[in-house]
């Protein structure tokens, strides 16, 4: 078991806040999830059901109130400061708004290198030949890490920022939204992209979205959430179709048509 | 004569270039549609295919200084292009309207709602304060925002990305505009809330008449919404067709690789669209 969430509960604002009583509605309230190695688990929710919320937690960003991360046999919140450093290496993530997550004035190189010198010390040459390899990967030229962000499309700064996630080689990734600002060329390119780089480095995922074919096509199994809570897990992916409940229903019936006769309202014209 | 003048939009042979330092640099080339009244036309394509551009230069919302529009934009027989700036104030919002791609940063994050909202009205009308705020409420109930008094008072940040866009039609409504130009309007939505902001887009057609231009790279949104899709690709339009005729028929390869690379649901769920009530 690769992953292991148990009964995950936070609220935001109440750690620093204990002063004042506080009436907040909790993000997450008791989550259990589990993910073995290698799976892919797709994040189902509309916004503000907690879905960013229990990525930081399985990312270690946020330390939930109650309950356990317990990542490679280690909880991440009460491990000692050189193991959470070790499982930290493991643990990447790709954010839905590619500008934001690099910095601007830092070159491609730079941006990819930084993990890369936070954890393995490798020589200079090494190491661009190292960024030179995972641009390479990624479906750029090896040539583009002199360019600064600027200089990319969202697609392919997109890119980047997944060969920053793979530049340690992690187990788990941790995918928050990172198509759903691309345009659908972009899009399945990167899907794609994604499901090879899994099957080439045995990567487990946590895919975070709220467009069902995008997470049907790359996970093997689906959980909704909503108002904090998983509503519906799916081990196998079809049987969120013939789910019940009230919110995979909503989900369901919002996605848009492949072919405009199918199209959901009553064609009124003039 | 009757024909001609159910088309609200004539754009012909629109051309926009942009000054660079290795001279004139053409975004967009050659673009021709029209819309016809109450219809609406999908406009589709990667980034970077000039969708955007299109738009704006309808607005006349590019920078002069920078830029060179050419051609020839007609909102019921008046021609845009070229208009002074003063006399093109007066149109934006009254004629044609703008719903923008990300709500959060349409509204001033230092003002509630009301603000602009009654702003917006006042300018184009002779409503006093008061009338402009019932006219307000009034749009916004049509929209189904709850609670649209206190919503007024309310600033951009309290309320959801959907909320706003739909406070942002609900502000086009109130002036009835010939036109609406919609850019990406649910790219930064969730899918419940995208779904209800096309269902409130079509309403505004269907009971006003408005005309939409759809800018958008999601084929799903242009097929519940669209009637008529025009296809850009490198700052052309390289295929224009009726919606359904698109989707069964392309013609453009382009076109035909837009539409392959859509995920779809596997063949053994594909009857799901046609089994939902």
């Amino acid at each position: 078991m690769l992953l292991q969430v148990k009964e995950v509960t936070h609220t935001y604002g109440e750690t620093r806040l204990q002063w004042r009583s506080s009436k907040r509605a909790p993000v997450l309230s008791g989550v259990s999830l589990a993910l073995e190695e290698g799976e892919c688990l797709g994040l189902l929710g509309t916004s503000g059901a907690g879905k960013s919320t229990l990525g930081k937690v399985i990312l270690g960003l946020e330390k939930p109130q109650a309950g356990q991360i317990v990542f490679q046999g280690h909880d991440l919140y009460q491990s000692d400061r050189a193991t959470r450093r070790s499982l930290r290496r493991d643990l990447q993530v790709v954010f839905q708004d590619c500008y934001s997550s690099v910095n601007p004035r830092a070159t491609a190189e730079q941006i990819i290198g930084e993990p890369l010198e936070n954890y393995e010390r490798l020589s200079v040459q090494e190491q661009k030949r190292t960024i030179g390899g995972l641009l390479e990967r990624v479906g750029l030229k090896p040539d583009d890490m002199l360019k600064y962000p600027n200089q990319f499309s969202g697609g392919q700064l997109q890119r980047i920022n997944i060969a920053r996630a793979i530049a340690l080689k992690p187990k788990l990734i941790v995918l928050d939204e990172s198509v759903s600002s691309l345009d659908m060329v972009n899009q399945t390119h990167i899907l794609s992209l994604l499901s090879e780089l899994r099957a080439d480095f045995g990567l487990s995922y946590v895919f975070i979205t709220h467009d069902i074919k995008a997470a049907y096509s790359i996970s093997d199994k689906l959980a909704v959430m909503e108002h904090g809570q998983v509503v519906e897990m799916c081990d196998d992916k079809d049987q969120v179709f013939a789910s019940t409940h009230q919110a995979v229903k909503k989900l369901l019936a919002a996605m848009l048509p492949e072919h405009p006769r199918y199209r959901s309202r009553s064609l009124g014209s003039i | 004569m009757l024909e001609k003048s159910r088309k609200v939009l004539q754009v012909s042979g629109l051309h926009v270039k942009v000054k660079t330092e290795q001279g004139m640099l053409s975004l967009i080339e050659d673009i021709h549609f029209d819309i016809e009244r109450g219809r609406v036309l999908g406009l589709v394509g990667e980034s970077g295919s000039g969708k955007t551009i299109t738009c704006n230069s309808l607005l006349q919302l590019l920078d002069p200084k920078h830029t060179t529009v050419e051609g020839s934009i007609q909102l019921n027989g008046r021609e845009l292009n070229g208009l002074k700036a003063e006399d093109m104030r007066q149109i934006r919002g009254k004629e044609i309207s703008f719903i923008m791609q990300n709500p959060m940063n349409a509204f001033t994050p230092v003002y509630t709602i009301g603000v602009p909202f009654i702003e917006t009205i006042r300018t184009h009308t002779a409503l006093t304060k008061k009338q402009a705020a019932e006219l307000a409420v009034t749009a916004m109930e049509a929209m189904n925002l709850p609670d649209p008094a206190k919503l007024l008072k309310l600033y951009p940040f309290q309320l959801s990305g959907g909320m706003l866009q739909r406070v942002m039609i609900a502000i086009c409504m109130c002036l009835r505009p010939a036109v609406v130009i919609a850019d990406e309007p649910t790219t930064a939505l969730d899918v419940v809330n995208q779904l209800q902001v096309l269902r409130e887009l079509d309403r505004l057609r269907v009971e006003h008449g408005t005309s939409i231009l759809l800018i958008s790279h999601d084929l799903g949104v242009i097929s519940e919404l669209a009637d008529e899709v025009a296809v850009m690709q490198h700052g052309r339009i390289v295929e224009k067709a009726d919606v359904f005729q698109l989707f069964d028929h392309p013609q453009h390869p382009y076109t035909k690789k837009l539409l392959n690379v859509r995920p779809k649901l596997p063949d053994h769920l594909s009857g799901y669209f046609e089994n939902r009530g």
